[in-house]
C-alpha cells in the first residue's frame, strides 16, 4: 500500500508538468490580451505594459521563465489585479472556497447516503420518492435557479437569513453551503440507493443474513460498505470540484472564494491566474483521487495496491 | 429500523433547515454606516493604476485630488481650494488648502500631487491612465516622458515651485484640462509608505491617503470598510462615519440585498426587475434613480469594405434603426436615444450637431431609406447582407438583434449576427472582420471633445476614416482656448462625422441606481459619482 501511495505521488510531478505546458500554450492561442481592454491607451502605453509583465517576449522564454518561478513557488503577478500576486489571491480566497466546499461535501454526504439508504431499504414507499423528488430537483434545477430563490424566501420575504455576504456572521454561510451541497446530495442519493439495492441482494449479505445476524448488522456491517463503493468514487473529484468553489454560487451569495477565477480570468486573459487555479485544480483532483483509491482499497477486499 | 430514523433525526438537526429559525447576527458598527453595493471587486486601489469607474468611486473616499466632483457632479476644489488660468489657456496653477495632512496626521505638500502625476506617467509603472496627459490633455513632454523618449521627470509639465503650488504647463490650451484632475487622476503619492511597501502600499493597514475615508478593512472578492479620517480638510462637514463596499457582482443578487437592507445603495440595477418590484410596491418608483451618463453607443461601418464604402447604404442603414422604439419598448434601458456621437444631456454649454434623420417621421425615413438603397443598388430582388459584430452581453445581443430585424422589414437586409466575448470582440475590431461593429464609448470627461477626439483619423487607425477637413477642424480646436468658440469648431466636425456616416448612433448611457429614501443628498449627474463625504443618512 505505501509504495503505491508513493508511486502515485512520483506520478503527480509528469501530470502536473504536461497540465501546465497545455495550459499554458493553449491560453495563448485564445484571442486578444489581458491589457487590450482600452481601446484609448496607446501602443506606448500597451508596450509598457507588455514590458512590464514580460509580455514582450518570445512566447518559449515566458514559458522558461513560468515554469522556473513555478519551481520556487512563485506563481507571478495578476495582470488585472494589480494589487496582488497570484499566490495572494489564492491564500486569500482558498480557505473560503474549502471551508464553504467542505461544509456543503460533508452535508452532502450524510443527507445523501442516508436518504439513498431509506430509499434503498423502502422501495417504493414515500421515502424513496422524496428522495429521488430531492435527487430529481438537485440534478435537474441547477444554482442560479435555486441560490436566488433561497434568497428571496429567507433573505427577503422571511428576514430569517442573510441574502448575501461573507464574514460578518456565520449565518451568511448556510444558503451557500446548501446550494453547494443541493446538486451533490442528488447525485449521492441516487448513487448510494442504486448501489445498495444491488449490494442488499449481494451473496455475501444473504450470507450474513443466514449466520443469523440481525437486519440493521446486515445492513451497517455488510451492506451499506459494498453500497458505498461508488459514492467513494465519486467524492473524490467531486470534493475537489467543490472545494475549490463555483463561480455561481460565489457570486450569487459575494462570496470570496477561489471558484470566480477560474472563468473570469480566463475570460480577462489574466494568465497567470488561469495558470495559478488550473494547476491548483490539477494537483487537487490528483490528491482527492488518490485519496479515494486508498479508501476504496480499505472498503473492498477485492482491491489490492501492489 | 428504529436506529435509522433515529440517525435521520439526528442528521437532520444539522441540516440547515434547524438553522434557520437564527437571526441573522453581525456587528453593527456605531455611529452612520452606508453600505454600497459596488459590483465587481476592485481590481487595484493603486490610485495611479487603477482604471475602473467603480474602483474609482472608492478612490475617491480614499484620495483628494486638487480638484473633486462635487456633490452634482461639477468641479470643485478638493486639494486645491483655488486654481488660476493663464490667458493662453496653457498654464494651471493650482493653491493648496492650509494645513493639508495625510492620514497618518503628516502634512501633505505640492509635491507629493506632482509625484503622483509623475508616477501616473513613469513607463516603469506601466498605468493605462497615461494617455489622459499626454492625449488628452496635453501636458507639456507627458508623452516622451511615457514613452522613454526623456527619463528626467523635471521636464515634464508638472512643477511644484513651493509646498502649496502646483503648476501644470500644456502644450496646447484645454479649457476642459480641470476635468482630468481630479482624485482618479491627481491623487498624490505618500512616498514614504511606497518606498518601504512598493505597490503593496495600498493594502489595508499600508495605506496612507489624503481622502474623507481611511481604509480599515479589505477581504478580496468580499467587501472594504471605511473609516472618516480626521486629519480631512473637512471632516466638520463629512456626516458618514462608515463606509462599507461591497463586493455585487451578480445585480440580481444586489438588488435583493437592498430589500432586505443589507445594501443602501447599489451600483446597478435590472431594468425589468426594478420595473416589477415598484409595480409589486416592494420599492417606491423614487428610489429607482436613471441618470444619463457619459457612455456612448454606436455601430459602425467599415468602410473599406463594398458596399460600406458607399455613404448612402451607411445611411439607409441609420436612418432605419428606430432609436426610440428600441430603448423604451424593447431595450427598456433608460438611456437617451443619440442622433449623434456625442451623446444627448452630457455637456448643456455644447450646441451640438445631428444626423439627417433627426426630426423626419419614422415612415419618411424608411422612404428615404429605400430610395438610398435602391440608388446603391440594393432591393428585394437583391437584398444587402452584412456582418454585424458584436459583445456577447445580454442587451448588446438583443439591441442588434432588434436593429437587425428593423433593417430587414424596412430594407431587406440580412444579417449575419455574431456575438463573441469582449477581448475576441476587440480583436475582431482591428482585424476587421466585420461591416457593421456594435461599437461603444467611455468618455474621459463630460465634454463633446472627448468623443470626438477619439474619432481623428490620426488617434484611431481602426475605423480607416480619412477627412482632412475633420483633421483641421479639431486641430483648430484644439489651439481655441475659448470654450464658446471651441465648442462651435467641435460641433462643426461633429456634423462632418455624422454627414458622413461612418457610424450610426443608437444611444447614450445611464446608470440605473437603487438608492433608499434615508440616503440623503444625493444628486443624481452626468458623471456618475456620489462621494460619501457628500451623503448622510436620515433613519426615522
Amino acid at each position: 500500500m505505501l509504495r503505491y501511495v508513493i508511486r502515485r505521488c512520483i506520478g503527480v510531478i509528469p501530470t502536473m508538468f504536461v497540465l501546465m505546458t497545455i495550459t499554458f500554450f493553449m491560453m495563448r492561442l485564445s484571442p486578444g490580451g489581458p491589457f487590450s481592454t482600452n481601446r484609448k491607451a496607446s501602443a506606448e502605453i500597451i508596450a509598457n505594459l507588455n514590458r512590464h509583465f514580460h509580455l514582450d517576449e518570445p512566447l518559449w522564454q515566458q514559458y522558461l521563465r513560468y515554469l522556473w518561478g513555478v519551481l520556487q513557488f512563485d506563481f507571478g503577478p495578476s495582470y488585472k489585479m494589480r494589487d496582488y500576486s497570484v499566490a495572494d489571491l489564492l491564500i486569500q480566497g482558498f480557505p473560503t472556497s474549502l471551508k464553504l466546499g467542505l461544509a456543503a461535501i460533508l452535508i452532502s454526504t450524510l443527507v445523501g447516503v442516508t436518504l439513498g439508504t431509506l430509499a434503498a431499504l423502502r422501495r417504493n414507499s414515500w421515502i424513496d420518492y422524496g428522495a429521488s423528488t430531492v435527487g430529481l430537483v438537485g440534478i435537474a434545477v441547477p444554482n442560479f435557479v435555486l441560490g436566488p430563490l433561497w434568497q428571496l424566501l429567507f433573505g427577503v420575504m422571511w428576514g430569517l437569513l442573510p441574502v448575501a455576504g461573507w464574514g460578518q456572521s456565520w449565518t451568511q454561510m448556510i444558503l451557500p453551503v446548501v446550494s453547494l451541497a443541493l446538486p451533490n446530495i442528488a447525485y449521492i442519493v441516487r448513487l448510494t440507493r442504486g448501489s445498495m439495492i444491488e449490494s442488499i441482494r449481494s451473496n455475501h449479505v444473504r450470507t450474513a443474513r443466514a449466520k443469523g445476524l440481525g437486519e440493521r448488522l446486515a445492513i451497517w456491517r455488510h451492506a451499506l460498505i459494498g453500497g458505498l463503493l461508488p459514492v467513494v468514487a465519486y467524492l473524490g473529484p467531486a470534493t475537489a470540484g467543490i472545494i475549490t468553489g463555483s463561480i455561481v454560487v460565489e457570486k450569487i451569495f459575494s462570496v470570496p472564494g477561489i471558484g470566480r477565477y477560474f472563468v473570469e480570468a480566463a475570460l480577462n486573459r489574466d494568465y497567470t491566474v488561469v495558470m495559478g487555479v488550473t494547476l491548483l485544480y490539477g494537483f487537487l483532483i490528483i490528491l482527492c483521487n488518490l485519496f479515494s483509491d486508498i479508501v476504496y482499497g480499505v472498503l473492498d477486499p477485492k482491491v489490492r495496491y501492489e | 429500523m428504529k436506529m435509522t430514523r433515529r440517525t435521520l433525526l439526528a442528521y437532520s438537526a444539522i441540516t440547515p433547515l434547524a438553522l434557520m429559525s437564527i437571526r441573522v447576527g453581525g456587528a453593527r458598527a456605531e455611529g452612520m454606516v452606508l453600505h454600497r453595493g459596488n459590483g465587481a471587486a476592485p481590481q487595484t486601489l493603486d490610485p495611479h493604476l487603477n482604471f475602473g469607474a467603480r474602483d474609482a468611486y472608492i478612490q475617491d473616499d480614499l484620495y483628494d485630488g486638487l480638484v473633486g466632483y462635487g456633490q452634482d457632479g461639477q468641479i470643485v476644489g478638493s486639494a486645491a481650494g483655488s486654481w488660476d488660468i493663464s490667458d493662453d489657456g496653457r498654464v494651471y496653477t493650482f493653491h493648496l488648502r492650509e494645513n493639508l495632512k495625510w492620514t497618518d496626521g503628516t502634512p501633505i505638500v505640492a509635491q507629493d500631487f506632482v509625484n503622483g502625476l509623475i508616477r501616473t506617467l513613469d513607463p516603469a509603472t506601466a498605468s493605462d491612465k497615461a494617455y489622459y496627459f499626454s492625449s488628452t490633455i496635453q501636458v507639456t513632454n507627458a508623452g516622451a516622458f511615457t514613452n522613454g523618449e526623456i527619463t528626467d521627470p523635471a521636464l515634464v509639465g508638472f512643477a511644484a515651485p513651493d509646498d502649496r503650488t502646483v503648476v501644470m504647463t500644456l502644450d496646447n490650451p484645454a479649457p476642459h484640462a480641470i476635468w482630468i484632475l481630479t482624485s482618479f487622476q491627481s491623487s498624490p503619492l505618500h512616498k514614504p509608505s511606497f518606498e518601504q511597501y512598493g505597490t503593496e502600499f495600498v493594502q489595508a493597514g499600508k495605506l496612507v491617503g489624503n481622502g474623507p475615508y481611511t481604509l480599515t478593512e479589505l477581504v478580496p472578492q468580499s467587501h472594504l470598510v471605511l473609516k472618516k479620517n480626521p486629519h480631512y480638510w473637512d471632516a466638520a462637514n463629512v456626516k458618514i462615519d462608515e463606509v462599507w463596499y461591497h463586493v455585487t457582482e451578480d445585480m440580481s443578487a444586489a438588488t435583493k440585498r437592498y430589500l432586505a437592507g443589507e445594501l443602501d445603495v447599489t451600483v446597478d440595477a435590472i431594468p425589468d426587475e426594478v420595473e416589477k418590484l415598484i409595480a409589486a410596491g416592494s420599492i417606491a418608483a423614487d428610489e429607482y434613480h436613471v441618470a444619463p451618463n457619459i457612455d456612448g453607443y454606436y455601430y459602425s461601418f467599415n468602410i473599406t469594405k463594398k458596399p460600406f464604402d458607399d455613404v448612402r447604404v451607411r445611411q439607409a442603414l441609420s436612418m432605419t434603426i428606430d432609436r426610440e422604439v428600441l430603448q423604451e419598448k424593447i431595450l427598456k434601458s433608460g438611456y437617451p436615444p443619440a442622433y449623434s456621437m456625442v451623446p444627448p444631456g452630457v455637456d448643456p454649454a455644447y450646441p451640438g450637431a445631428a444626423v439627417k434623420e433627426k426630426g423626419m417621421s419614422h415612415d419618411d425615413r424608411v422612404a428615404a431609406a429605400q430610395k438610398l438603397m435602391a440608388e446603391a443598388g440594393y432591393g428585394p430582388d437583391s437584398p444587402l447582407k452584412a456582418v454585424l459584430l458584436a459583445t456577447n452581453d445580454n442587451d448588446e445581443k438583443k439591441k442588434a438583434t432588434a436593429v437587425a430585424i428593423m433593417w430587414k422589414k424596412a430594407l431587406g437586409v440580412e444579417i449575419d449576427l455574431q456575438f463573441q466575448e469582449y477581448q475576441a470582440w476587440l480583436d475582431g475590431f482591428y482585424a476587421g472582420t466585420w461591416d457593421i461593429f456594435g461599437d461603444t464609448i467611455v468618455a474621459d470627461f463630460a465634454g463633446a471633445e472627448s468623443y470626438l477626439s477619439y474619432m481623428k483619423p490620426s488617434a484611431e487607425a481602426g475605423y480607416n476614416w480619412k477627412n482632412d477637413k475633420y483633421e483641421e477642424l479639431m486641430n483648430q480646436a484644439a489651439a481655441t482656448p475659448d470654450v464658446t468658440a471651441r465648442n462651435t469648431l467641435l460641433a462643426e466636425a461633429e456634423q462632418i462625422l455624422l454627414d458622413d456616416y461612418l457610424i450610426a448612433p443608437i444611444s447614450g448611457g445611464a446608470t440605473r441606481q437603487l438608492v433608499k429614501p434615508y440616503v440623503k443628498g444625493w444628486i443624481d449627474n452626468v458623471i456618475q459619482f456620489h462621494a460619501s463625504r457628500f451623503l448622510w443618512v436620515e433613519k426615522a
